[in-house]
């Protein structure tokens, strides 16, 4: 009995241990048996084979028996592409050269208009044979008129048709092998690297200058809205993107009622602008949230955005996908504020250089097409991208982004440390032998050039100078004041009129001031300009204000290339006027360094006492006439060329650091600045 | 039980989970072999001589086979992951020649050909693509098949080794998962790499039946050798539906813009020779042409070429008489002179990358590798990854028609952009053709950008080569903006307890025109701050932050009560600056508002004996810094300060309690390339307590902190982005001989 309690314990004992054994080697022998499941994470992945080793590669050495030359054919033989239906052979030379069509009937203003401005630019040419690009205006589609075909059509080749607004009217003519530059054209129709996409503009569209972007600081309001959404009848209301999972879709909203709504005649004011409808209204929309500043959402667009071949959008823009308007909206709000701060800015850069005015796009439409012909010296991406923008950024100057003033920061370089100095010598004609010697004093100095425009003859010599001096024959024009020298070598450029007078101490100083500020001028003398009530036009003050918004020519830093903007960019029209009114051309320097800094100039000190006794201004005593009489007008003039006032002031002064400190002289660098 | 169920987890989190549940399961065998030998030990003895032999043996065999168990039962349990992984290990490594075999009835479906019109929003399925947190598509790979057909005949070789790099490639990256229903992506194991290796209807039949196939959606093919004789097509033949092609010489014919990927062909003597780097300048060879299997009509036109220009081009072809054992494609000659091949490349500047039969070459990795400019002759052909490499930047494209012109046309472009040229060549080599792996990822990179454009990575990434991307800087404030004077300025006070000095800034900072609202950050936890009513009463919007804690950094937080993009610092006992001073310091900001604005200066200098950074704030004719005690910044620098400001620097300001200043600089400086401007003369910034202390000792002793923050700093930074200038701001009218009543600022400077 008691063996028998034993042996049950026992059993109880060994039943227990098989129990535990089942137990714990059961699923470990499951584990074993059964393949192991993928678990995410640790996936296997693809499988490491053991004969990788030996596999054959997808290419045999000498496998190929490249034997067929003739070119791939388009498939269907309609479609162009720029290798075969342009001949870049006409282009040669001097570049793009337009040739337009004359109107054949009466022609709208708008018409007459940009005819005018072609006419007027650097592109254009009145001989059909010798341009390289006809140019077909297709404008006035709203009065129901369509171009006939014109007579060199030539099956379209090195023809392009401009359609600013989408013409509904029937194709009269085969467009053949003639590119499209068209207002949002569809993703369908588009050739890419043949066609030109273009914005899709107002009727209003202002022909010149234009309005500014509307973006008055860098960073968006707090409390400003993230989302604006389009309303059906033009405006724009904002969305509250906080109750509603897809403020954008009215039929997921629950309560319409409680959403904000805002009535908006006018512009979006709000971080994001989404847009999502089809052209042309999606493509208005597009623009007028440039301009606001607002960045564009897109959604899907079946459309080609402007001058894609060139703007880089995804620095401006937001494309996303329609179908995934949940991710857009949580990516909308999780985005950096450094993104939003480069979008945001980005917009207003777009806006200004290229869609602002009429005249701009159509610019900016051969300027694509030149890039097409220049090949490897087109303008680079980052001139496209970063301000000033291609417009202003002539690829014909250097193909080199550090020669530009503008790019000094992305490339991470630094302007030359030394300068060129242009002594203009107009009547009466003295050798301005102590300014020369004032000039050739400056370490920084690298070479003097005297460009001799007056009726007397050269002087025979010159005073001795370590420095080399060049001496340029002109030819009594102003203008030739800011012709781009090929003798000039170097970055900056000291601009000076023989009358002028400087210590070495100055020119010392604001040429250090200069290589912080290598895009602006850097000036002595100032001037501004300002608002006349009474005459209702633009005025001109060369009195000692507390702001200015010029600097003089006659002494001024500034850089070599806008030698080169001055003479190739500035329309004909601004630069005759400048040769007739000398005067003017100071104003008109100014002008174009502003159009294209959006900065003022700066001002550095000049010694009182030559200030008042000899003023560098033309105005001073001396044989010229008195210039202020003219300048009001001009300014004025030089405005209504521009197409807006791109004049900004400022009202400050750089000085030495220890500028009239209470401090040792012997301790400061520009110790004859401090003379009283 | 918590050790059987839970290996997976274990394997998963090997640092978080494993350790502790591995320490039970110990715990609980050494448990049970215990209990097991006590009983066994203490009760056994007295228990198993009373049994008959028989039995005790019986028992014994029993109990040991149960203890044996046991014991290999916890054996097992203690290394449950290296049994488990040698099992994985069995798994993977296998043969390519032991894949499963599938047979295609020769009437099973085929797809439709390519369709011409494709876009991502029309053939592309982005709903796969909708769940992912993290902006990253993710890619399945379907299972190695060896397809047969009804004979049993192979419909292509298995898998060539360059898909098998592929594959492993996309299987190793963030993109890869190996769940089908989770997949945005699909990429057959399939390889139609060449085009000639295989046969095309079945190849296609063998698409069609893959499980989630679906008319090709989402499907990603890769080929690099498309088409074949007699009129080689420039996409792959293979009918193929929707599915994307990633391609490597596609016309612009047949390149759907956007949906399809054009890929570079491999070179694979990208792997098998090391051509080092060779510096851009000029080279022997101005032209040279290596290919061989050109067109007749092409070879002639550059023979002419050479003899035009002479020493400067050199035209190559097969050698024809090479002794035995030489690899062929090694070497190329001309007339009797041998060279080696690749490297003759690096020997010229510019090399032709003509097209043959097909459009796209792999001499143009070859080409790219040696750091040679390539000049692209082949009329209508997409450029690899040129949907995001800017190939301007790195290549000539000239029309085949204008060959005869080529030198001409290279000869224009200058010395400087050839150089830009030939370091931008060699780079897209090394990141985008260098490996069959480079090449996988940019394809996957470039669709992963059109799924999320929003997190899409940007021009400058793609293109610069990573000596650009060091040296360049991004200015964050880069459009030139003059802001609105209206808008005006919040002035941040940070305060501790000195009370009665705070509220006279708080006096002389309200008589500021432009001060738009003021801000005390009360920086005591210890101490409230003054009763309301006891504040000076001022005519704009008065705010007091309370902080958490008593650091410094609380003076660059980005508050929400700043609605004004300027942002004035001001310590609690700068009661010496007048309000014109402030007034014109805002209207400087206005000009310059991407930079520091301030107003006492300093200078770091390069310490030549002790070979490091020394702070300097004597009298000198430069500043690289102003004091944040009294400046104006962009609020977005105080967004940048507290959440982007690299390495430790924050942590260790508040630890020192010292040179917030000095990080503040190095951060603005860093990001905008651009120097501070220090407005108006020096005056005298004294605190009124210090006076008390040696001011001497305490002035060394400041000085030596100081210079180690910036020692600290430019190490953190790797680099020195202070700008040293030689000017400061003054009104235009500063100390000029002008009835002082008629001056803007005319209380400047004034001690």
């Amino acid at each position: 009995m008691q063996s028998w309690r034993r042996r049950k314990s026992l059993w109880l004992a060994l039943s227990a241990s098989w129990l535990l054994l089942v137990l714990l080697g059961g699923f470990s022998l499951l584990r074993l048996a059964l393949p192991p499941r993928p678990r995410p994470g640790a996936s296997q992945g693809w499988p490491r084979w053991l004969d990788a080793e030996l596999l054959q590669s997808f290419s045999q050495a000498g496998e190929l028996p490249e034997d067929a030359a003739s070119p791939p054919q388009a498939p269907h033989g309609g479609s162009c592409n720029w290798g075969a239906c342009f001949d870049t052979s006409k282009c040669r030379g001097d570049g793009l050269k337009v040739f337009v069509y004359p109107p054949s009937g009466p022609i709208s203003e708008t018409h007459h208009r940009i005819l005018a401005s072609i006419e007027g630019s650097r592109f254009h040419t009145f001989s059909p044979a010798g341009a390289c690009l006809l140019l077909l205006l297709s404008l006035d589609a709203q009065t129901g008129e369509c171009s006939s075909m014109p007579l060199q059509w030539n099956r379209g080749r090195n023809h392009l048709v401009l359609r600013l607004h989408p013409a509904p009217c029937p194709k009269t003519f085969q467009l053949g092998q003639a590119m499209v530059a068209e207002a949002s054209p569809t993703v369908d129709s588009f050739r890419p690297g043949f066609d030109v996409a273009l914005p899709f503009l107002p009727e209003a569209h202002p022909l010149r200058g234009g309005a500014p972007g509307q973006l008055q600081q860098h960073s968006p309001q707090p409390g400003i809205a993230l989302l604006a959404l389009e309303e059906e009848r033009g405006g724009w209301r904002t969305a509250d993107t906080g109750s509603s999972a897809c403020p954008w879709d009215a039929r997921c909203e629950q309560d319409p009622g409680s959403r904000q709504t805002q009535r908006r005649e006018t512009l979006p004011n709000a971080t994001f602008c989404l847009i999502s409808g089809h052209r042309p209204e999606a493509a208005l929309r597009f623009l007028q949230a440039l301009q606001a500043g607002c960045i564009p959402v897109l959604l899907s667009p079946r459309w080609e955005l402007p001058f894609s071949e060139v703007i880089d959008w995804t620095k401006a823009a937001i494309v996303a996908d329609e179908r995934l308007p949940l991710q857009v909206l949580a990516a909308l709000q999780e985005m950096s504020p450094a993104r939003v701060l480069a979008l945001r800015q980005q917009t207003q850069f777009l806006w200004d250089a290229y869609f602002s005015s009429v005249e701009k796009v159509i610019h900016t439409t051969l300027e694509v097409i030149q890039d097409r012909i220049f090949g490897t010296s087109a303008h680079s991406s980052l001139l496209w991208n970063s301000p000033p923008g291609a417009l202003l950024a002539l690829s014909t100057f250097s193909t080199s982004p550090q020669d530009f003033p503008f790019y000094h920061l992305q490339q991470g370089s630094r302007p030359e440390g030394r300068f060129s100095a242009l002594i203009w010598v107009g009547p009466p004609g003295q050798p301005p032998l102590k300014l020369i010697q004032a000039v050739a004093g400056s370490q920084h100095c690298a070479q003097i050039l005297v460009l001799w425009s007056n009726e007397r003859p050269l002087p025979s010599s010159w005073p001795e100078t370590a420095m080399p001096l060049t001496v340029i024959d002109g030819h009594g024009k102003v203008s030739d004041r800011f012709f781009p020298y090929s003798t000039i070598r170097t970055d900056a450029i000291l601009s000076l009129d023989a009358r002028s007078s400087l210590s070495t101490s100055e020119v010392d100083f604001a040429f250090v001031v200069w290589q912080s500020f290598p895009e602006r001028m850097v000036g002595f003398l100032t001037s501004s300009h300002f608002w006349d009530e009474a005459h209702g036009g633009w005025g001109y003050t060369a009195e000692r204000t507390n702001e200015f918004s010029m600097v003089l020519t006659t002494a001024a830093f500034y850089h070599r290339y806008y030698h080169t903007l001055f003479t190739h960019s500035l329309p004909k029209v601004l630069r005759t006027l400048a040769d007739e009114a000398p005067t003017c051309v100071d104003v008109l320097m100014n002008f174009l360094v502003a159009a294209v800094t959006k900065l003022p100039p700066i001002k550095v000190p000049y010694s009182k006492q030559r200030q008042e006794a000899a003023p560098l201004a033309s105005g001073g005593p001396g044989p010229r006439p008195k210039p202020q009489a003219p300048a009001p007008n001009c300014v004025n003039q030089i405005a209504a060329g521009f197409g807006h006032m791109p004049l900004l002031s400022s009202r400050l002064r750089l000085d030495p650091v220890l500028f009239k400190d209470p401090v040792s002289v012997q301790r400061k660098k520009y110790r004859s600045l401090e003379k009283p | 039980m918590s050790c059987a169920s839970g290996p997976g987890g274990g394997l998963r989190h090997p640092l978080r989970c494993r350790e502790p549940w591995d320490e039970e399961c110990e715990k609980e065998a050494v448990c049970v072999i215990m209990c097991a030998s006590v009983k066994y030990n203490i009760r056994g003895p007295a228990l198993i001589p009373r049994m008959k032999t028989k039995h005790r043996i019986y028992y014994i065999t029993l109990f040991s086979i149960v203890l044996l168990g046991l014991i290999a039962t916890g054996m097992f349990q203690f290394w449950p992951h290296s049994i488990e992984s040698s099992n994985d290990w069995n798994v993977e490594k296998r043969s390519v020649r032991d894949v499963p075999v599938v047979r295609l009835p020769a009437d099973s479906p085929i797809p439709e050909r390519g369709d011409l019109t494709c876009r991502m929003h029309t053939c592309f399925d982005v709903y796969r693509c909708g769940f992912n947190p993290k902006n990253k598509i993710k890619v399945y790979i379907y299972a190695l098949k060896k397809y047969v057909d009804d004979f049993g005949v192979p419909v292509s070789n298995t898998i060539s080794r360059e898909y098998n790099e592929l594959l492993t490639a996309i299987s190793d990256s963030d993109y890869y998962t190996d769940d089908i229903n989770r997949a945005c992506l699909f990429v057959p194991s399939i390889d139609v790499l060449n085009q000639n290796t295989l046969r095309i209807k079945e190849t296609a039949q063998a698409l069609a039946q893959l499980s989630r196939w679906d008319r090709g959606t989402n499907h990603l093919l890769f080929n690099m050798l498309p088409g074949g004789p007699p009129d080689y097509n420039t996409a792959l033949d293979v009918p193929r539906d929707r599915a994307l092609l990633a391609g490597g010489g596609f016309s612009t014919w047949t390149y759907r813009q956007g949906y399809d990927v054009s890929i570079p062909v491999y070179s694979p003597l990208s792997a098998e020779v090391d051509l080092p780097e060779k510096g851009p300048g000029p080279r022997r060879y101005f032209l040279i042409s290596s290919q061989v299997g050109l067109h007749p009509e092409y070879r002639e036109d550059l023979e002419a070429l050479q003899v035009k220009h002479g020493e400067s081009v050199l035209v190559l072809d097969k050698c024809t008489n090479l002794s035995e054992g030489v690899l062929s494609i090694r070497k190329r000659c001309h007339k009797h002179q041998v060279f080696d091949y690749p490297q003759v490349l690096q020997e010229a500047t510019f090399c032709v990358v003509l097209r043959g039969a097909r459009l796209g070459q792999a001499i143009l990795s070859d080409v790219l590798q040696a750091g040679c400019v390539p000049v692209v002759i082949a009329d209508s052909y997409i450029l690899p990854f040129s949907e995001v490499l800017d190939w301007k930047r790195a290549s000539v494209v000239v029309p085949e028609e204008k060959m005869s012109d080529v030198y001409s046309i290279l000869q224009s472009i200058p010395q400087r952009q050839i150089e830009e040229m030939q370091r931008q060549a060699r780079w897209f080599w090394e990141a985008y053709f260098q490996s069959i792996k480079a090449i996988a990822l940019a394809t996957l990179q470039i669709i992963n950008d059109r799924i999320y454009p929003y997190a899409a990575i940007s021009y400058e990434e793609w293109n610069d080569p990573p000596a650009v991307k060091w040296g360049s800087v991004s200015n964050p404030l880069f459009l030139p903006l003059i802001p609105p004077q209206s808008q005006g300025f919040t002035a941040i006070v940070l305060t501790y307890d000195r009370v009665e000095s705070l509220f006279r800034v708080i006096t002389e900072v309200s008589k500021v025109p432009s001060l738009s609202k003021l801000l005390v950050v009360w920086n005591n936890q210890n101490k409230n701050p003054p009763e309301d009513s006891l504040w000076p009463k001022i005519r704009v919007p008065l705010k007091v932050v309370r902080t958490a804690e008593n650091k410094l950094s609380n003076r660059f937080f980005p508050y929400d009560e700043i609605e004004t993009e300027a942002v004035l610092a001001i310590d609690d006992d700068i009661i010496m600056l007048t309000s014109d001073e402030l007034q014109f310091g805002y209207e400087v900001w206005r000009e310059f508002p991407d930079r520091l604005v301030g107003y006492p200066g300093r200078l770091h200098l390069w310490d030549h004996e002790m070979n490091k950074w020394k702070y300097e704030s004597e009298w000198t004719n430069e500043v690289s810094m102003v004091l944040t005690g009294a400046a104006f910044y962009h609020k977005y620098f105080n967004y940048l300060y507290t959440y982007k400001m690299p390495g430790d620097i924050k942590n260790w300001v508040d630890a020192h309690m010292n040179c917030e200043d000095i990080a503040m600089n190095f951060l603005v400086a860093n990001v905008t390339g651009k120097a501070v401007i220090k407005v108006t003369p020096r005056k005298k910034f004294k605190c009124p307590e210090c006076t008390a202390i040696d001011g001497l000792s305490l002035d060394q002793t400041h000085m030596v902190e100081r210079s180690e923050c910036i020692n600290k700093f430019a190490s953190v930074f790797g680099t020195m982005p202070l700008k040293v200038v030689e000017h400061r701001a003054d009104p235009v009218l500063y100390k000029d001989d002008f009835p002082e009543k008629l001056k803007s600022f005319p209380n400047i400077g004034s001690l």
